[in-house]
């Protein structure tokens, strides 16, 4: 590792142009890594919030957002339905099917000891990735829009559009869901059920129903990420797993108390990573995140920024 | 007593039927068809279910003077090696194949070829170009795609021969046994030229986001990229350098860029990437079970619906092996049939089926490039046989 890492600054130090080139790529990957942790940030919320309110390891969270992928992607390549515009329905779509999963499957193991509910979502990700290469079959998609490969140059950096335009959605998503849950009435029903489920049936909420809507808002948040990932990246049946162990990262480092705390998560991830990838080489970025996950939980094995569950 | 001599009927019936119709001779694989693989997994089980299909409607295979058919069994890895691994123990000891078909990917047949190895069955697999696969001195595992270490020989005298020609190159690769052999035989190769290497950088086969290298080839002003690496990699990367608008002069994949789906996915966003493969159909391949690897070609697509390339060609010459190696030892004995292969030496719709002692095959890949959606043949060992389009243009500018 230190040989690979002195040998890598060597071969640095050896081509470099110079100074002002060397902080221009800082910049520019540092730039790359915050709009990465935007779209990570957002693939996180809805594991957040099935973990916080429900009490549910979501280890299907990854497959929802593959399953929102491809809502997108057929609107996109059979109605040419841009993705962006096209989001809500998508979301509308995959909060349907987070509802019925909830109030038909997942409400029946709401009282069951945790492990119980990580067995269940692993056997329903494993369920919905061979459903979808059943479906869709195992070719690799992309959702391409003209505009899909556009950027322009801030600061010296180079911006790609969507990245810009996904870092933008996943901010919006991330107040939104803070608003909702902070100010809404439904939203703070939600609170209410996840802190007290005895007080808040006293007060005339079908905790049902509620777990239904979270779960169905948890599909809407993955469909949401499931576009910025079709835009950004490819989709195949088997994207999930590689998403959901991301989002579980991001989930302990913000802790599940706020959602704006997911967005510090999915930012520390991103940023991590590139900077990583370019000063150690892409073979040690995972190395490098999960090290420095694994020392903070055992500094503050509460999370970075709060309680984890 | 009716129904006594009814069954005694019966039974001699039954011995008759199986006197008449001998057991099949059993080729046996255990192949990607779910995971991560199973995009190019595919590729193996359809190929090797089309070669079966048509070797049986032909007749079957010659033993001596009696014509026995074969009949194939894929079990599905669903991408995990350790699970291959026990199929293929499975396959010899329950299922009682005679002999193996290999899973795709080199890693696999790594690990794979370990068990014919240890029974001492043959096993012949198209999908491990490895060189790990064949230094190991194994006398049964027999590879159908060329040795990975010389992937990138025609791509880089191909680069030589450009005007004007590249000077710098960056070599990026996956971190598992097929893409660290491809790229330590380009070093190699590359080293032997007057092009310079100014980023050569491994990353991990789990790799979606390449910003931050393309970032760093953006700031070295690199002439030339070449990629070893999976069609999923590959995508991605294509696409965030249309992102970050970086396109250097040339760039060249080791997958991808031969199949269909590939194409498809990127639209015209695919154009201009280089590439290789070791068979492009042509009538001048000649086969005496399919006619030719035209004929092949458009029968294969007409069945799946989609083109074949090397892969699947390379799975049906694995059977077609097969059937060879059995006619000419003229029994199913593993040791005669192994002995048998290292002598093979005929034509396909593959091409030369030959194996060199290490038991691969020394097919020279064809350079090849997508040029307005079409895969366009550009370079082989004999030269060029089509006309590159070099420079690749800025981004903005297509």
């Amino acid at each position: 590792m230190r040989k690979a890492l002195l040998e890598n600054l060597n071969i640095r130090c050896r081509h470099g142009n110079s100074g002002k080139y060397k902080m221009i790529l800082l910049w520019q990957v540092l730039v790359n890594g915050v709009l990465l942790g935007g779209i990570y940030a957002a693939m996180a919320l809805g594991l957040v919030l099935a973990w916080g309110v429900l009490h549910i390891v979501n280890v299907a969270h990854g497959a929802l957002i593959m399953l929102g992928a491809y809502v997108s992607y057929y609107l996109f390549t059979f109605i040419g339905l841009d993705p962006f515009a096209g989001m809500p329905l998508s979301m509308i779509v995959m909060f349907g099917f987070g509802y019925l999963l909830q109030l038909y499957l997942l409400n029946f193991m709401i009282k069951a000891p945790m492990f119980n509910t990580l067995l269940l979502t692993f056997g329903l990700a494993v369920i919905f990735a061979n459903l979808a290469q059943f479906a869709f079959s195992a070719d690799f998609r992309i959702i391409n829009p003209v505009y899909a490969g556009d950027n322009f140059v801030w600061l010296g950096a180079t911006i790609p559009l969507v990245r810009i335009l996904a870092f933008g959605v996943a901010m919006t998503l991330t107040l939104f869901l803070w608003a909702f849950l902070t100010y809404a009435r439904y939203g703070r029903a939600i609170r209410a059920t996840a802190q007290n489920l005895v007080a808040a049936r006293l007060y005339g909420i079908n905790p049902r129903k509620i777990y239904a809507m979270t779960f169905g808002i948890v599909g809407a948040f993955a469909a949401a990420s499931g576009v910025l990932y079709g835009v950004v990246w490819q989709i195949n049946p088997y994207i999930g797993s590689n998403l959901t162990a991301k989002s579980f990262a991001i989930a302990i480092i913000g802790g599940l108390q706020n959602p704006l705390y997911v967005i510090v998560g999915g930012l520390f991830l991103g940023i991590i990573e590139s900077l990583s990838s370019l000063y150690l080489g892409p073979t040690y970025s995972d190395l490098v995140f999960f090290g420095i996950l694994v020392l903070i939980l055992i500094v503050r094995p509460t999370g970075l920024l709060g309680k984890t569950a | 007593m009716k129904r006594m001599s009814l069954s005694l009927l019966a039974a001699m019936g039954l011995f008759a039927a199986q006197a008449v119709f001998a057991a099949p001779i059993e080729l046996g694989a255990s192949v990607q068809k779910t995971g991560s693989f199973a995009n190019t997994g595919r590729y193996y089980a359809d190929g090797y279910q089309f070669a079966v299909d048509k070797i049986n409607e032909k007749g079957g295979v010659k033993i001596g003077d009696k014509q026995e058919k074969l009949h194939l069994t894929i079990l599905d890895n669903q991408s995990d090696v350790n699970l291959s691994v026990r199929q293929y123990v499975q396959l010899l000891t329950q299922n009682k194949v005679n002999f193996l078909l290999g899973p795709f990917a080199s890693n696999f047949a790594l690990a794979d070829s370990a068990i014919s190895e240890k029974y001492q069955i043959p096993m012949i697999q198209g999908g491990g170009a490895s060189d790990q696969i064949f230094n190991r001195g194994f006398k049964y595992v027999f590879g159908t795609l060329p040795p990975a270490s010389a992937y990138f020989q025609t791509t880089v005298d191909a680069m030589m021969k450009l005007d004007p020609a590249p000077k710098t190159v960056a070599l990026l690769y996956a971190d598992d046994s097929f893409d660290v052999s491809v790229a330590e035989g380009a070093h190699k190769i590359l080293a032997k030229t007057p092009l310079k290497i100014v980023i050569e950088q491994k990353y991990s086969s789990e790799t979606s986001d390449f910003n931050s290298l393309l970032a760093l080839i953006k700031s070295k002003n690199v002439d030339a990229i070449l990629v070893a690496g999976h069609e999923t990699e590959i995508l991605n990367f294509i696409r965030q350098a249309k992102a970050l608008d970086i396109s250097p002069k040339f760039y060249s994949f080791t997958v991808g860029v031969s199949t269909a789906d590939f194409r498809k996915a990127l639209g015209s966003d695919a154009d201009y990437a280089f590439g290789m493969t070791s068979w492009l159909p042509s009538s001048s391949l000649k086969d005496d079970y399919f006619g030719d690897g035209m004929q092949f070609a458009e029968e294969y697509r007409k069945r799946f619906g989609y083109e074949p390339d090397y892969h699947s060609a390379s799975a049906v010459a694995d059977v077609l092996a097969f059937v060879k190696a059995i006619e000419k030892a003229g029994s199913l004995d593993p040791k005669a049939v192994r002995n048998a292969i290292v002598n093979l030496d005929f034509n396909s719709l593959y091409g030369q089926i030959h194996f060199n002692a290490q038991g691969q095959l020394e097919l020279p890949q064809t350079v090849i490039q997508i040029q307005n959606g079409k895969v366009v043949p550009i370079y082989n060992a004999k030269g060029f046989i089509g006309k590159p389009q070099y420079p690749m243009p800025a981004w903005k500018q297509r």
